[in-house]
């Protein structure tokens, strides 16, 4: 058995409302990381990808809170963290890296110095060992020149240049997760496939594990070991990369397989899921996708459980009721 | 860079030139100065003639000016009509006094305005929040001369703790560079705030607390030096106002400055004061806005002056 890097269960995040209520963006979800794995989370925005990676951060934006389930990094249960706590695996522990490599470096120190700050955050090392591995770091992600670059702006620098100092900083401190919030969604067609190549051979290296979240599913084929599909705060999916593509389960998984345009087949129309994704607070009864669901029928009116498939997928919808066994939800 | 200073001194020769002709002909249209001058009696016609005389005041307008001009070059701007005194030192007298009101009003300003901005800034919608911003609406609305006149009542007239007027020592500065802070710190803190606020949702403040570092780093290095262009901006272009446009405080605590000693020449009509007074705190507006301008690319290394990017 591989060994489990983070557990996460039964994770809800809410916001609170004005009566002093709670809505729920992420409802209850269940998932794990196995050491050296690239697990994707993949869902439309709003789906609670984005909120899920915060949460295990401790850096949820101000009026949105965890207010349930555990996350176990090793033996360390988060619940029991302090503010303290939280800064020490920050970035030591589990480290991420954001969408958007234009404004994820401040402008006003050198590339260098941001690299610096983090290691001697967390190490006790001088500032020169600080500076000669933040150019280990530079040179391991790929950049031209390191020296210089240790010297320059970020507004210098590319996008594509920019993530890859991004992903120098988040590994400077040798984490064993890596969160990467859409990593390249901002870039160019050919910088992206750099980028996923650079963390894959990072990741080989390192042995380090990685959540990556993105609406791509070309990516996710790209990058991942196992992926889990959100919809509406909820996992309604999870299964191996190479299961997914070929059989998808789920109606909401098949719709967005279907919604890709495909080269061997020329379609006048991408086929697309009919309706938007439903705001927090105002979640249907029952299964959250059946309303946008050509699968629906009067079971749907409960909540689905996860199924669990013969190949170790897991499914939250009806349809596999019949002949399949139940996981129970914890 | 040296080449962009050099252009900037020409700018600011050209800005002292175009002052020099507005204020020189300006002043002219306040009336005759001799006529203010004789306060008893009625003067003879011969003893009008000779004070204009000796005031230069008879030779023709373009004469007067190209004198004036000749001397702007020297640094000379004449003689006080009243006193006789140069004017040059009449102004240098001042400037210490003067100097020493804006650094306090400045001083006093940020002592005040930067705390509380950040803390409303990073307490936004708190009570801390709430009340950050009535002090700054109350700093903003206060007349100073009503404030001035507050404080010399509790502190010099009732407690007897410091003095109401005067600049002899650094106690005489306390009352009137308050008076001048307060004003100033409620805009200032506002403008702490929203601009704190706006860096506080860029990318990179998550990136900082993404490492693990304190709250305080992550407010202080990397939210305030980003916020902190806007607000030299602004303090600059007060710098400059405060030189000059501290004419209420310094009547209310008989501050012995330049905007008092240029009220006073434009009361007695005595046009070399006023000549050189303007000129003067006009060349340290403009030197003022120069030094900020540079102090930009310390600030935010992708500001680069006189050069192309990178």
């Amino acid at each position: 058995m591989v060994q489990k890097v983070l557990e996460v269960e039964e994770l809800k995040v809410g916001i609170k409302d004005e009566d002093g209520g709670k809505i729920a963006i992420v409802n209850g979800i269940n998932f794990h990381l196995h050491k050296g794995e690239t697990l994707g989370i993949v869902g439309e925005s709003g789906c609670g990808k984005s909120m899920t990676s915060l949460s295990l951060m401790g850096l949820l934006p101000a009026g949105v809170e965890r207010h349930g389930g555990d996350i176990r990094l090793g033996n360390l249960n988060f619940n029991s963290f302090n503010k303290k706590d939280w800064r020490q695996i920050r970035g030591k522990k589990i480290a991420m890296i954001f969408q958007e490599p234009m404004s994820s470096l401040n402008p006003v120190y050198t590339v260098g110095a941001q690299i610096n700050e983090m290691i001697l955050n967390h190490e006790r090392v001088s500032k020169k060992e600080a500076r000669n591995r933040a150019l280990e770091m530079l040179k391991l992600v790929g950049i031209p020149r390191p020296e210089q670059v240790l010297n320059e702006y970020p507004h210098q620098l590319s996008g594509g240049m920019r993530q890859r100092v991004m992903i120098a900083i988040a590994l400077s401190c040798n984490p064993e997760v890596l969160i990467a919030d859409e990593p390249t969604t901002a870039l160019d067609v050919t910088i992206q496939a750099q980028i996923l190549e650079l963390m894959k051979k990072i990741q080989d290296q390192l042995h380090m594990s990685i959540v990556l979240i993105t609406h791509d599913l070309g990516v996710v084929a790209e990058m991942c070991d196992r992926v889990i599909v959100m919809y509406a705060g909820e996992i309604v999916e999870e299964s191996l990369v190479v299961d997914l593509f070929d059989q998808p389960s789920h109606p909401y998984t098949k719709g967005l397989l279907a919604s890709l345009p495909d080269i061997q087949e020329q379609k006048e129309y991408l086929s697309s899921i009919s309706g938007v994704v439903p705001a927090p607070g105002k979640m249907p009864v029952g299964c959250r996708f059946a309303p946008r669901c050509s699968f629906a029928h009067e079971r749907c009116k409960e909540v689905p459980p996860l199924f669990e498939m013969e190949n170790g997928s897991r499914v939250k919808c009806w349809l596999y009721e019949d002949g399949e066994t139940e996981v129970a939800a914890k | 860079m040296i080449a962009y200073i050099i252009r900037r001194l020409l700018h600011t020769i050209l800005v002292v030139f175009a002052i020099s002709l507005i204020i020189f002909f300006s002043v002219r249209l306040t009336g005759d100065p001799v006529s203010v001058m004789f306060q008893a009696g009625e003067p003879t016609k011969e003893a009008i003639a000779e004070v204009r005389k000796n005031l230069g005041l008879d030779e023709p307008l373009y004469v007067q000016y190209g004198i004036f001009l000749k001397g702007l070059i020297t640094f000379d701007f004449g003689e006080s009509f009243r006193s006789g005194m140069p004017v040059m030192d009449l102004i240098k007298e001042k400037l210490g006094a003067t100097l020493a009101l804006a650094f306090g009003g400045m001083a006093v300003a940020i002592m005040i305005a930067f705390p509380v901005g950040i803390v409303s800034a990073v307490k936004r919608g708190t009570g801390v929040d709430f009340f950050g911003r009535i002090f700054s609406l109350i700093g903003i609305s206060f007349p100073n001369f009503w404030l001035g006149i507050m404080l010399i009542l509790i502190f010099a007239v009732n407690l007897k703790w410091l003095p109401s007027s005067g600049f002899e020592s650094f106690k005489h500065l306390i009352l009137p560079s308050i008076t001048l802070g307060m004003i100033l710190s409620g805009i200032l803190a506002r403008l702490v705030r929203s601009s704190m606020l706006e860096v506080m949702n860029q990318q990179y403040i998550s990136t900082a607390k993404s490492k693990g570092i304190s709250d305080f780093a992550v407010i202080i290095k990397h939210a305030f030096r980003n916020a902190l262009l806007p607000t030299v901006t602004f303090l600059g272009l007060q710098f400059g106002a405060l030189l000059g446009g501290t004419v209420i405080v310094e009547q209310i605590f008989s501050w012995p400055g330049i905007g008092r000693l240029i009220i006073d020449a434009i009361n007695q009509r005595d046009y070399p004061v006023i000549q050189g007074g303007v000129i003067f705190l006009a060349v340290i507006m403009v030197a003022v806005n120069l030094v900020i301008d540079l102090s930009y690319t310390l600030i935010d290394p992708r500001i680069k002056i006189g050069g192309s990017r990178s």
